[in-house]
């Protein structure tokens, strides 16, 4: 069982960073590929958070914002290179992320998410009214492509980079619910009160948490930033913080294919059926009362669990047939 | 049976028709696509409708005199919900899907700077109707050309027309925390001093105030000559009508800019109030086509037309006659070229089109004095004070970053 | 005193009291209904705007007068809160943990009424103001107030001594506060919870379109007031102490005087930003608020 998922995402991997490849021949197809995987990227952070700790992070837009704009001033005022710049602005946004996250650390279910609601909006109005770094609601535009050994990176070989980048994501968080520290995170999303009795240090695994899922909606803000070569506030308000969580919620919390299910068909959705455009708002408010009142695993946790029942019924009739032997 | 014999025959009458239309589609000649991304829906709608309203006027007249090298015009009018964001994706959309000659549309400074990025990056012409904001033409822009003055110039403007009536006036500034009204202010408070004009009050409220008591109060009791007045949407009302409650006089009051709905919000309360524009039903200056306009806009959209109505009604023109003096509809960097190089005036005002290296244009402003309002069907203006100024006679690029 | 100093003065107390008493209102609705039926509406804002466009569609299109607007939107109101009720709120009465879920549909509901103005009402949003109920203007001393305000001014104290008296002698208000206090100790004595439940939702509901209809009547809007609101609604709400009218009435005036002076001294901005970062300390540090309910 372990080998098969395994196997699965070893395949996915290969066939995520071959896309952009095979999409290369159509600009717009493959620029949708792009956003679709900066959306995964950050979906897989948040599922980390929401999926296996509990948490419903609010904040998350806001905190890539922190590094989107960052990476934009470090490359632009300091000229320092992106490639220099993106870590040193994920570490400042996750650092960032920590010490607005911290207090709130202690706070639990609706409180939590209410604190993390607060603190975006809180996050939004600075990017509007600091526009000594943000340029204010106009936003900044003509920001330039990553540096690439004398060149730019950009096109093809920058979606590439975005590519890798998110499986490089994907792998981790797999990797990261695998380990001890994993569990510990989905024993605090079950029973944080037994967990603390159990020994696991519940605030300090959630700071982890913090930093780590910081870290991921850091790397997509910069990406984002220079892939779409514009930021404004509006790209790091709630909406989509809301827009990430439903991904998640949406293809199924706390596993690793359900986020990339969610992403893969809501992500390109707004891009690529554009006399849609003016309902997307409403649409995704839709999904996101559905996924909430029926369907609170996702579509691959529905998947799962119908997977479960059949087998179990095949089991179940099997051993009826063994017990008439 | 019977009606299944209808069916039959009316789907081979179809098929015949689709058959006889198919060559004369082929014949027809190939349309000359522009992109035009505006607001059709989101806070801006009414700017981005009112404009499409001017641009369908103009395309058809256009279309209908032969088209332009003997080929339709063709606007691809595309919503950008007012957000940058979704403007971007329009504009790549129309740039490598529907492979569009050219971009044009927005009427929202901060939408255009998105599409500007894009534009310069990808070279597309790209020419603003509306959208005032000086960054739209810093220096360095090679692609993109804006035909509303920028709105710092509209700051510098209205500290000359209020030092030409009262020279050393104490004025008064009460303005919404928007990109467009940051800009004009700024110009306007560089200008200020140099006019020999003294601000008594600068107050900024936030996006989404709604009550303007406490301020109006604290202007009233600075006692200025003129009270400028610029407020997003229907907060300018409040902050005119408190204003006026408070005993400020209608004549004290200047409005930066006015547009048809917003003289209407103004109301007969405001009659002897002054705005600035760029077209306006009471110019002394309109052209026989310009009334002609007006006469036909009025008749269909049960209002007179105002600025942006006009510049969207000029749009279409300057791209026919770019594109003729290009002698091509399939070259960007000849459009570009030739855009570049217009020398023209506005159908409707006889106002110069001439675009400086930067793509911004030799710059002018109407302040018309508010004469009556009739409802929300017609008002009449009179013309006040008419400038025209070089676009960077002030440091605009500047001023506002 | 100068005129110029009691002229500020006055508009400073005039606006802080309008303010006041609206936020008190619509973080009342709010309040009760998170209270009693544990559901934070997120939604509230755009409630709120839904019942301020809705006036504004039947005096401007309609052509009713401000007061048969009012009306008509208050029947409308509570049939939809009704409807709502029915259709989705009820849905989730048993679920453990309900109110984060029921943060989550009612950010989903602010996201679909987000996108169905913008679809509809935006292309209008310089132009929201309803004609004044009652013309005039009453001087004290130089300040002018507009009558109009001060019939706004004088409903919203109505109507919050009118909640307060329903909440604390009628049966009704009882019923409420036993489930306020302790739902299965309610049931247990014969109060029909969900009954309770659904008349809450359906009294906040119609509180938050009232502070909409009062908002509009005193002063104009856009599409932007919906989130604001929301947010200081909630802000109120953790300050006060979920579920305590009193702390909503109380806190909702601090704020209504606070936006007003910190105006005089400070760009509005400043009452923005101190709202929340007063939200944020008491959720950090006593998030039961600082009135019991």
């Amino acid at each position: 069982m372990k080998l098969a998922s395994d196997r699965a995402l070893w395949i996915f991997a290969a066939a995520a960073l071959a896309l952009p490849i095979i999409a290369d021949g159509n600009k717009f197809l493959a620029f949708v590929l792009g956003m679709t995987y900066i959306s995964l990227l950050w979906a897989t952070g948040m599922n980390l958070m929401y999926g296996f700790v509990g948490l419903m992070p609010l904040m998350f837009a806001g905190v890539a914002g922190i590094a989107g704009y960052a990476v934009v001033h470090l490359t632009r005022e300091f000229g320092w290179s992106f490639w220099l710049a993106m870590p040193v602005a994920t570490v400042m946004a996750a650092l960032a992320g920590v010490a607005l996250g911290l207090p709130s650390l202690r706070l639990k279910g609706f409180y939590f998410t209410l604190c993390s609601l607060v603190i975006q909006t809180v996050l939004t109005l600075a990017f509007i009214f600091f526009p000594t770094y943000t340029n204010g609601d106009t936003g900044i535009n003509q920001i330039a492509p990553p540096d690439w050994f004398g060149g730019q990176l950009k096109g093809l070989g920058l979606e590439l980079m975005i590519a890798l980048f998110t499986v490089v994501g994907i792998l981790l968080c797999a990797w990261i619910v695998r380990s001890p520290l994993g569990q510990r995170f989905v024993a605090i999303r079950e029973d944080d009160i037994l967990a603390e009795a159990i020994g696991i240090r519940v605030v300090r695994c959630k700071i982890i948490a913090f930093f780590i899922v910081s870290l991921y909606a850091g790397v997509g803000g910069c990406f984002y930033s220079v892939y779409i070569g514009f930021v404004s506030p509006r790209a790091f308000d709630v909406l989509v913080s809301m827009n990430i969580w439903l991904f998640v919620a949406f293809g199924g919390r706390g596993t690793i294919a359900g986020p990339i299910i969610g992403t893969a068909i809501l992500a390109p959705i707004p891009f690529l059926l554009q006399e849609l455009q003016a309902f997307k708002d409403i649409l995704s408010g839709v999904l996101i009362i559905v996924v909430t009142l029926l369907m609170p695993g996702g579509i691959y946790g529905a998947w799962l669990a119908r997977r479960r029942r059949t087998q179990k019924a095949m089991t179940d009739s099997a051993r009826v047939q063994e017990s008439r032997v | 049976m019977n009606i299944k014999l209808k069916t039959c025959a009316s789907a081979i009458a179809l098929a015949a028709a689709a058959l006889c239309a198919a060559p004369a589609a082929a014949q027809s000649p190939r349309p000359i696509k522009i992109g035009f991304v505006t607001e059709l829906t989101g806070p801006w709608t009414f700017f981005g409708t009112s404009c499409v309203a001017g641009l369908k006027f103009a395309t058809d007249e256009i279309n209908k005199a032969g088209g332009v090298l003997g080929r339709p015009l063709e606007f691809i009018v595309t919503d950008n919900q007012t957000k940058s964001d979704q403007a971007l994706a329009a504009s790549r959309n129309l740039d490598i899907n529907d492979k569009v000659l050219a971009l044009s549309g927005p009427t929202s400074s901060d939408v255009a700077l998105a599409m500007y990025g894009y534009a310069e990056q990808q070279k597309i012409p790209f020419l603003v109707p509306v959208a005032a904001f000086p960054q739209l033409t810093k220096p360095g822009t090679r692609y993109t050309f804006r035909i509303e003055p920028d709105a710092a110039g509209w700051g510098y403007a209205m500290a000359k027309y209020i030092e030409q009536v009262r020279p050393g006036a104490k004025v008064a500034l009460m303005h919404s925390d928007a990109a467009l009204m940051r800009a004009i202010m700024a110009g306007f408070r560089y200008q200020a001093p140099r006019s020999k004009l003294n601000i008594v009050a600068d107050i900024m409220f936030p996006q989404g105030s709604s009550d303007a008591t406490v301020q109006a109060a604290q202007v009233r009791a600075a006692t200025p000559d003129y009270v400028i007045v610029s407020g997003a949407g229907a907060f300018d009302n409040v902050i005119t009508n408190q204003l006026l409650d408070l005993g400020i006089k209608p004549q004290q009051i200047i409005h930066p800019f006015g547009i048809t709905t917003q003289v209407f919000g103004w109301g007969q309360r405001s009659v002897g109030s002054i705005y600035g524009t760029f077209f306006d039903v009471g110019l002394d200056s309109l052209t026989p086509d310009g009334k002609d306009f007006i006469a036909r806009f009025d008749a269909a959209n049960n209002r007179p037309p105002s600025y942006v109505e006009n510049y969207c009604y000029v749009t279409p023109y300057i791209f026919k006659e770019a594109i003729e003096a290009a002698g091509t509809a399939d070259d960007r960097e000849k459009l570009r070229n030739a855009i570049s190089a217009l020398n023209t005036k506005e159908r409707t005002s006889g106002v110069p089109i001439v675009f400086d290296k930067n793509g911004a244009r030799k710059e002018y402003m109407y302040f018309q004095e508010i004469v009556s309002v009739n409802g929300k069907r017609n008002y009449q203006s009179k013309q006040r004070f008419y400038i025209e100024w070089d676009p960077e006679v002030i440091p605009v690029y500047d001023l506002v970053k | 005193m100068t005129d110029a100093q009691i002229l500020i003065l006055m508009s400073t107390l005039s606006t802080g009291l309008i303010l006041g008493a609206i936020f008190a209102l619509v973080a009342a609705g709010v309040t009760i209904v998170y209270g009693c039926v544990w559901l934070p509406n997120a939604s509230n804002g755009q409630f709120f705007l839904l019942a301020s466009l809705a006036a504004w569609t039947f005096t401007a299109s309609f052509g009713w007068t401000s007061l048969a607007a009012a009306a008509g939107v208050l029947i409308l109101g509570t049939a939809l809160s009704y409807l709502l009720e029915w259709i989705l709120i009820r849905r989730l009465y048993d679920t453990p943990n309900r109110n984060v879920a029921y943060f989550v549909v009612t950010l989903g509901l602010t996201q679909i009424m987000t996108g169905i103005f913008s679809l509809t009402y935006a292309k209008w949003s310089d132009q929201f103001t309803l004609p004044p109920v009652i013309e005039g203007i009453t001087m004290f001393g130089p300040f002018p107030m507009p009558n109009n305000r001060l019939l706004v001014m004088g409903v919203s104290l109505l109507v919050l001594v009118l909640l307060f008296v329903l909440l604390r002698y009628h049966p009704y208000g009882r019923a409420l506060r036993a489930v306020f206090q302790n739902r299965e100790a309610a049931a247990l004595r014969g109060v029909n919870v969900r009954a309770i439940y659904r008349l809450s939702f359906v009294l906040g509901s119609v509180i938050i379109f009232l502070g909409g209809i009062l908002f509009a009547l005193a002063y104009s809007y856009d599409l932007t007031v919906a989130w604001t609101m929301s947010i200081t609604a909630f802000a109120i709400m953790i300050i006060g102490g979920p579920g305590s009218v009193i702390g909503a009435v109380v806190v909702g005036m601090t704020f209504g005087f606070t936006q007003a002076i910190v105006s005089i001294f400070a760009s509005p901005t400043a009452a923005t930003f101190s709202y929340l970062g007063a939200m944020l300390l008491i959720l950090l540090f006593r998030p039961s608020g600082l009135f019991k309910r």
